[in-house]
């Protein structure tokens, strides 16, 4: 140690004791060659110098060729050797202005400051800089491939996956189609008969009246009708991790047609939906509005009309048109920096068209990264799909809320009626099924048998409603194999995580090719929706989040880094509503750059300041 | 926030230069009143000239000369309660004084009218001149001002005209049109009168009555008249308010007033008001000041309002209006309007000299968030080789807006932050309003109620109005005690984390009350000596700013120049904020505005919070080259514009100047809004349309003018059809100046210091220029002890001389430099000539070919004297050879 530290001594005694020979001062060793010649040019053309002018302390080239080690020429660049650390090049700006900038202090050889030579400290520290870096790009490439190997395994599997999910939609279709023609039979054999009897009525009243009471009985007990409220507190507390088992009871409920569950999904979806319902209202007023000129006064009654408002009020109003916020929610000023974030209520994802247009995906787990089968195969051996299992389901779902974290909520466990694996064993199942209705109903039996009839309904329904859930299947996984994952599919498992991190107050989410969100407390802010990547997938881009008042639509820029895990950090607001964070992951971790980086540590290590020490 | 950035500062004088801001569709013209709203200027207004019922007539036998030399009459009326007493007195040179009060010793109102204290210069009496007893015959009596400058005061009705003696022109007169009212204060409410007035929710008790005055003032010999800061408007000269061709117009109002997003073409008042304006034609040039700090409302007539036979001309018209307040207010005669200027000055006093680090580029934004945003915005302007010298933090920086403390949590170690800005030579500001947050763990707040320094409602007890921190009241500052106590809330041991390189920036001064009447304070409210708000409300923001620069100057135990930049408007030191406060300039034109704010006096980026940040480099790269190369133009123009900020601290002249005041014999100039001057050698026009083609720049003069970048010569006297350029706006030196220019770049000014110069003469067609360098510490006052330097070039005969400008009694304090001239370029050189040789010493020194301005790719056209290096303190002569 202390050797080193006199060797640094006598590094930086050799700085202070002479002005360096003109004719290299500044210069960097590759262009030496360069100045070699009694007449040099101008590198931008623009004329040449005599050897003598070569750093004269005046600019002779406007392009700085002339005076590489003064301060002459306002675009030229000036190089510092830094032994023991990396060389640099700093703008001649910075030649002897009092201001030390090289760390062996070369760039102040003729100003009243002495520099101390920092460059061994300096250059140790930034070498274990380095070689942490190396070591964790290492470790981080290694991951990288696993996760690259499973991605595309998991990519491949999805693709068989969307292909046998189509067999059976076909398959499942034509059961359907059966089902559908031998109820219209019953039916119209009901009807029938109900006819026959109403003639009868007058003669047989009494009789046709318990008739018609149990026909109705029957009716009923194929709609699970007293489910329902239990349905919505399920959809409401699915919605908080974005689960869609609204899809379920949706497709449980929905008979005949199949309604694309996203737009069900807004009118059924419990008390927080109502709530954006009313809010999707005032945004789109607000769109209106703006296209309309004067429309935060609009918006606000009071502010036209700023007469009959309390003085406190009136301040509040006045202020809040510099500030820009929310006339109601003033007084946060000492909340800085988010001080509008309350102004427009959430309008919840689901609320928004676009989102309603694309059934959230995230909720069922096709990875295959932890198994389900086992669960999805009992609940299907359930066979009868009902409501007791759901609650089930509630309570169990309910620990995963509570256990909730970052990165992970994907990979809870679905409950589904339609699982991935063990298809072929429901399938038959329900084929089989269907034959034994189909095979048993007679259709000459007259008065219809009622228990048989009910069975046709029972078995169409379910049958279409497993028909829903694997065409809502294939639509969602269809979106999902759209999108773009990476040159090697390494940001696959991205699809089915989302990351958190808490800054103060606020906690920030961001679901990559979903959307990110800032929430405080209750309140849920949407950042943006996925856009796309950028940078050459160094970037993620969520654009057209909430609207800020009298600014932009929120957005955020993720930036990825290497790292060994998943790792949200560093979330800011640079601009009004325009957010930036920091994404650790080692999708990020390129062998290429590993490569890059080692080159660099090997370099500083050979560095001639490093090797006389 | 940032209110001042937010406002344009127009001056007087100076162009204004629109904001391209969202303005109009958020204006709340129903909150403000106009003038029929406001019945002192309904009544005023619509009076028709000598219709007046007791108009004033001058007493003849109570016309005499003072012991002081002032002359003093009676005005009176039989109607009236009690006379007036008339003051007449001269300042030399050419300046008139007219003063009118109530005779108070007749009948006494239960209050007296205000008189705007601390405004004029304190030796103002002793500098009164002795005036000659007047000549009176047929009811006129004349008084000689100077050897061709008279008096004429008509006695019934009372009227004043200033002319020329031996012409007998008339340059200025009061009353000639009989609009003088002086409404008497009454001692008590008549019976059965309303006092009261209403306006939307707020009530107005005026419980001291009708109190206005009205006059009306001719320029004589005018085609233009100027001034009346502070507007929004896209024309230098004030366009007409009333009379033939005027469509339906508001006066101009002089109320101060936080108006959010104001309307850029409208005579309505903004954020700063000063009752001075100039008449100015080819015949004359004079100047009207009213100190009075009561609203105003002044028409300027179009000829032919009166309905008079034959519309005059030659001359306008012009009728103010206040609601409160005595007459005092003066007449200038200049020869030329730089006289008018100078005249107007030495009864105000000039401004004050800038710190260097003033002149240079300013950084701003509400809010640079933290600490962390601080330090990244200031490492981007040295990454991208960016000088900037000052750094500010708006309202966010407190906690909770209580000025004076900071918001730990985003600004936990205020002082080391300011060390790491100051490391670099570089400053910061921090904003520091007049409304204190009524909270009562609030020291500030604590103790000024218990002092009882707080403004008063009419009730009497503490004005309670709302701002940024909620509920505020507002210190007194007409008060020299209270000015005093707030002072001292500066010195470092009570602004806790503040360091020496932090300076103030004084905001909603004007005073802002978000739910007062026009969201300012009632006007009934109380100050000190039972001075009601109505009567000094647009002086309240002038004392405030007093308080802080005292402040300032206490805290650097009177060795550093006060930097307190305020939203009121000022006659020397202005600049739009750069960018525009409100909205996102499209990038192009945030290129175009660095472009022309370079020029401005004063030179700041600034932004509302809803805006996208905008600092220099986030355009793409070619953007921030330009922007890059516009703030470099500046820097290497500080030698220059600190020259100019002295000679605006010495006579008053401003830095930046329409061109009339160079050049008052050219019409043409008159109603030139386009271009602008900055100090007598430098002409630049703005650039305010995406993707302009070509432009047209009236060059003035009858010599040449040559392209700031490259050197080209353009006629004189001509308009040119220009291309525009994406690297620069039209932008030329005159021929016949000398420019000094440091071409070397930096972090900040103050890593300049110790720079070569290089000067820029371009020469006229006589081969003949002359220009100046004025350098000191930039810091202290020690120049007023003689500590600076002084240099005048002339160039003539082939041969530049410098000479020594400084007198030598000035004190005994030194300032010096080693700093050499490294460049001198001759633009209209014609001689081939390759030596030059300096005396003393005899030592030739090569000429070659130059380029004007270092920049990649600029070619070599100009002959440049290389490497004189001769210093910048010494005599010396450098003749062509």
């Amino acid at each position: 140690m202390r050797r080193l530290l006199l060797v640094a001594a006598v590094l930086l005694g050799a700085v202070a004791a002479s002005k360096p020979p003109l004719d290299t001062l500044g210069i960097p060793p590759q262009d030496e060659a360069y100045y070699k010649g009694g007449v040099i040019k101008c590198r931008d053309g623009s004329g040449r110098f005599t050897r003598d002018k070569l750093n004269d302390d005046f600019c002779d080239c406007p392009d700085g060729t002339d005076e590489p080690g003064t301060s002459a020429c306002p675009e030229g660049k000036f190089y510092c050797k830094n032994a023991g650390h990396t060389p640099i090049t700093i703008f001649s700006s910075r030649v002897n202005d009092g201001i030390c900038d090289c760390c062996d202090g070369s760039d102040e050889y003729d100003s009243n400051v002495t520099c101390k030579n920092t460059c061994w400290e300096a250059g140790k520290a930034a070498r274990e800089k380095l070689k942490k870096k190396v070591a964790t790009y290492k470790s981080g490439v290694v991951i990288r491939k696993q996760e690259v190997e499973k991605a595309k395994e998991a990519y491949a599997k999805d693709e068989v996956e969307l292909i046998k999910l189509k067999g059976e939609e076909k398959i499942l279709q034509g059961l359907v189609d059966k089902l559908k023609e031998q109820k219209k039979l019953i039916e119209k054999a009901e009807e029938e008969e109900r006819l026959r009897k109403e003639k009868e009525e007058k003669r047989i009243k009494e009789e046709a009246d318990k008739l018609a009471a149990a026909e109705k009985k029957a009716t009923d007990a194929s709609q699970p009708v007293d489910s329902k409220e239990t349905n919505e507190h399920v959809k409401e507390d699915d919605s908080k991790v974005g689960i869609p088992v609204a899809d379920q009871h949706e497709l449980a409920t929905e008979h005949d047609n199949h309604v694309p569950e996203s737009e069900t999904s807004v009118e059924q979806h419990g008390s927080e939906s109502q709530d954006d319902g009313r809010i999707e209202a005032g945004i789109v007023h607000d769109t209106a509005a703006k296209e309309s000129a004067p429309s935060t006064e609009e918006q606000d009654p009071s502010a036209d009309n700023p007469e009959g408002l309390s003085r406190e009020e009136l301040g509040r109003l006045v202020a809040s048109r510099w500030t820009g916020e929310n006339v109601n929610e003033v007084n946060k000023d000492d909340k800085k920096g988010h001080e509008d974030e309350p102004e427009i209520p959430e309008p919840a994802e689901e609320a928004l068209e676009n989102e309603l247009e694309v059934p959230e995906p995230a909720e069922e787990n096709y990875g295959g990264y932890h198994s389900e089968i086992e669960d999805d195969r009992h609940k299907y051996d359930d066979e009868d799909f009902d409501h007791e299992s759901e609650d089930e389901y509630v309570s169990d779902h309910d620990e995963h809320v509570h256990s909730y974290k970052s990165d992970d909520d994907q990979k809870h466990d679905q409950p589904s009626d339609v699982t991935t694996s063990g298809k072929a064993s429901w399938m038959d199942k329900v084929q089989q099924t269907v034959q034994n209705v189909l095979q048993k109903f007679n259709f000459f039996k007259t008065p219809v048998d009622l228990s048989e009839a009910s069975r046709v309904r029972k078995e169409y329904d379910d049958a279409s409603s497993k028909l829903s859930k694997i065409q809502s299947k294939i639509s969602t996984l269809t979106e999902k194999l759209k999108h773009d994952f990476g040159k090697e599919k390494e940001f696959y498992s991205f699809y089915d995580q989302c990351f958190e991190t808490k800054e103060g107050k606020y906690t920030y989410k961001v679901c990559p090719y979903k959307k990110a969100s800032q929430a405080e407390g209750h309140s849920s802010t949407n950042l943006g929706r996925w856009d796309k990547f950028e940078e050459s997938y160094r970037v993620m881009q969520f654009t057209n989040g909430d609207k800020c008042w009298n600014g932009p639509d929120r957005s955020l820029k993720v930036r990825l880094r290497c790292g060994l895990s998943n790792e949200l950090n560093d979330v800011d607001e640079p601009s009004r509503c325009e957010y930036v964070a920091v994404l650790s992951t080692p999708a990020l971790c390129v062998e290429e750059k590993l490569k890059e980086l080692q080159n660099k540590l090997d370099a500083s290590l050979k560095q001639p300041g490093h090797d006389e020490l | 926030m940032d209110p001042p950035p937010r406002r344009l500062a127009a001056l007087l004088l100076f162009l204004l230069l629109a904001a391209a801001s969202p303005a109009a569709r958020a204006w709340k013209k129903d909150e403000f009143r106009n003038c029929n709203q406001t019945p002192f200027c309904k009544r005023a207004r619509t009076r028709a000239p000598h219709s007046l019922d007791a108009p004033l007539s001058l007493a003849a036998g109570s016309l005499s000369v003072g012991p002081d030399g002032s002359i003093s009459a009676e005005l009176s009326h039989p109607s009236r309660p009690r006379p007036l007493v008339l003051r007449l007195s001269a300042l030399p040179p050419d300046a008139l004084r007219v003063q009118i009060d109530e005779h108070y010793s007749v009948s006494t109102p239960p209050h007296r009218r205000f008189y705007v204290p601390d405004v004029l210069l304190p030796d103002i009496e002793a500098r009164t001149l002795h005036l000659p007893e007047p000549k009176t015959a047929a009811g006129v009596s004349t008084v000689a001002l100077s050897s061709d400058l008279e008096v004429v005061v008509k006695h019934d009705p009372f009227e004043l005209t200033v002319r020329r003696a031996r012409s007998g022109d008339s340059v200025l007169s009061f009353n000639s049109h009989g609009l003088f009212d002086f409404e008497p204060l009454q001692e008590s409410k008549p019976e059965g009168e309303t006092w009261e007035e209403q306006f939307r929710s707020h009530t107005d008790t005026r419980p001291r009555g009708p109190q206005s005055i009205t006059l009306d003032v001719s320029f004589h010999g005018a085609d233009f008249v100027y001034g009346l800061p502070e507007h929004g408007s896209t024309s230098l000269a004030l366009r007409p308010t009333r009379g033939p061709g005027v469509e339906e117009s508001e006066p101009y109002r002089l109320f101060n007033l936080d108006v959010f997003e104001y309307l850029h073409d409208s005579p309505f008042g903004l954020y700063g008001s000063i009752p001075f304006m100039i008449g100015h034609g080819a015949r004359a040039t004079s100047g009207f000041f009213w100190l009075n700090a009561a609203e105003m409302q002044i028409d300027v007539l179009a000829p032919g309002w009166d309905a008079a036979a034959a519309p005059a001309n030659e001359r306008i018209d012009t009728l103010w209006m206040a609601e409160a307040g005595v007459v005092d207010a003066f007449f200038f005669v200049g020869s030329e309007p730089k006289d008018v200027i100078k005249q107007y000055v030495s009864v105000t006093g000039t401004p004050s000299m800038p710190q260097q680090f003033a002149v240079a580029y300013h950084q701003c934004r509400w809010n640079y968030r933290d600490e962390a945003d601080v330090d990244g915005v200031d490492a981007g302007f040295d990454e991208h080789d960016i000088p900037y010298d000052v750094l500010w933090l708006d309202i966010e920086h407190t906690d909770g807006k209580r000025y004076f403390t900071w918001d730990h949590s985003a600004f936990p170690n205020p002082e080391a932050m300011q060390r790491k800005i100051a490391d670099k030579g570089r400053k910061m500001v921090t904003i520091v309003d007049p409304h204190i947050k009524r909270d009562s763990s609030f020291h500030l707040h604590q103790e000024a109620t218990e002092k009882g320094y707080y403004v008063k409602d009419a009730t009497g007890n503490d004005y309670d109005g709302w701002c940024w921190p909620g509920a505020s009241s507002y210190p007194d500052m007409l008060n020299p005690e209270i000015r005093e106590w707030w002072a001292d809330k500066f010195s470092y041991e009570n602004y806790k984390g503040s360091t020496p390189t932090l300076y103030i920036w004084n905001d909603m001064n004007e005073p802002s009350v978000f739910n007062g009447p026009e969201v300012t304070m009632p006007r009934d409210a109380l100050h000190y000596g039972d001075v009601e708000h109505r009567e000094l409300h647009n002086a309240y923001g002038y004392y405030f700013h007093m308080a802080t620069a005292d402040g300032l100057v206490k805290r650097g135990e009177g060795k550093d120049r006060p930097f307190v930049y305020q939203e009121l408007s000022l006659l020397e030191v202005n600049g739009a904020d750069v960018g525009g406060f409100f909205g996102n300039p499209e990038p192009d034109l945030l290129v175009r505005w660095y472009q022309v704010g370079a020029f401005y006096p004063f030179f700041r980026g600034h932004a509302h919070h809803d805006t996208k940040r905008r600092e220099p480099w986030l355009f793409g790269e070619r953007r921030t080259a330009l922007i890059r190369e516009a703030i470099h133009m500046r820097y290497s123009l500080l030698p220059y514009y600190y020259t100019l900020f002295r000679e605006a601290s010495v006579n008053g002249i401003p830095v930046m100047r329409p061109l009339w005041l160079e050049f008052p014999d050219e019409k043409e100039t008159y109603n030139n809004g386009e271009a602008f001057m900055v100090g007598s050698s430098l002409l630049a026009q703005g650039i305010y349309e995406e993707g302009q083609k070509y432009v047209l720049v009236y060059l003035p003069g009858k010599e040449s003018w040559y392209d700031l970048r490259n050197g080209s010569p353009y006629k004189g006297s001509a308009s040119h059809k220009l291309q525009v350029l994406e690297e620069s706006i039209p932008s030329f030196q005159r021929g016949s100046t000398i420019v000094p220019r440091k071409d070397r770049f930096r972090r900040s000014s103050t890593q300049m210091v110790n720079d070569p110069y290089t000067l820029v003469i371009a020469l006229n067609s006589s081969k003949v220029a002359e220009g100046e360098l004025y350098m000191d510490d930039g810091k202290s006052y020690d120049y007023q002890q003689g500590a600076f330097i002084h240099r005048r070039f002339v160039f003539a005969d082939n041969k530049l001389t410098s000479f020594n400008m400084a007198p030598d009694n000035l004190g005994n304090k030194k300032f010096t430099t080693e700093c050499v001239v490294e460049r001198i370029i001759i633009l209209g050189l014609s001689s081939g000539a390759k030596k030059a040789i300096i005396e003393p010493g005899n030592r030739e020194v090569e000429i070659e070919s130059g380029p004007v301005s270092l920049r990649s790719g600029s070619s070599s056209v100009v002959p440049t004297i290389r490497r004189p290096n001769v210093r910048i303190t010494d005599d010396w002569t450098i003749k062509i050879a």
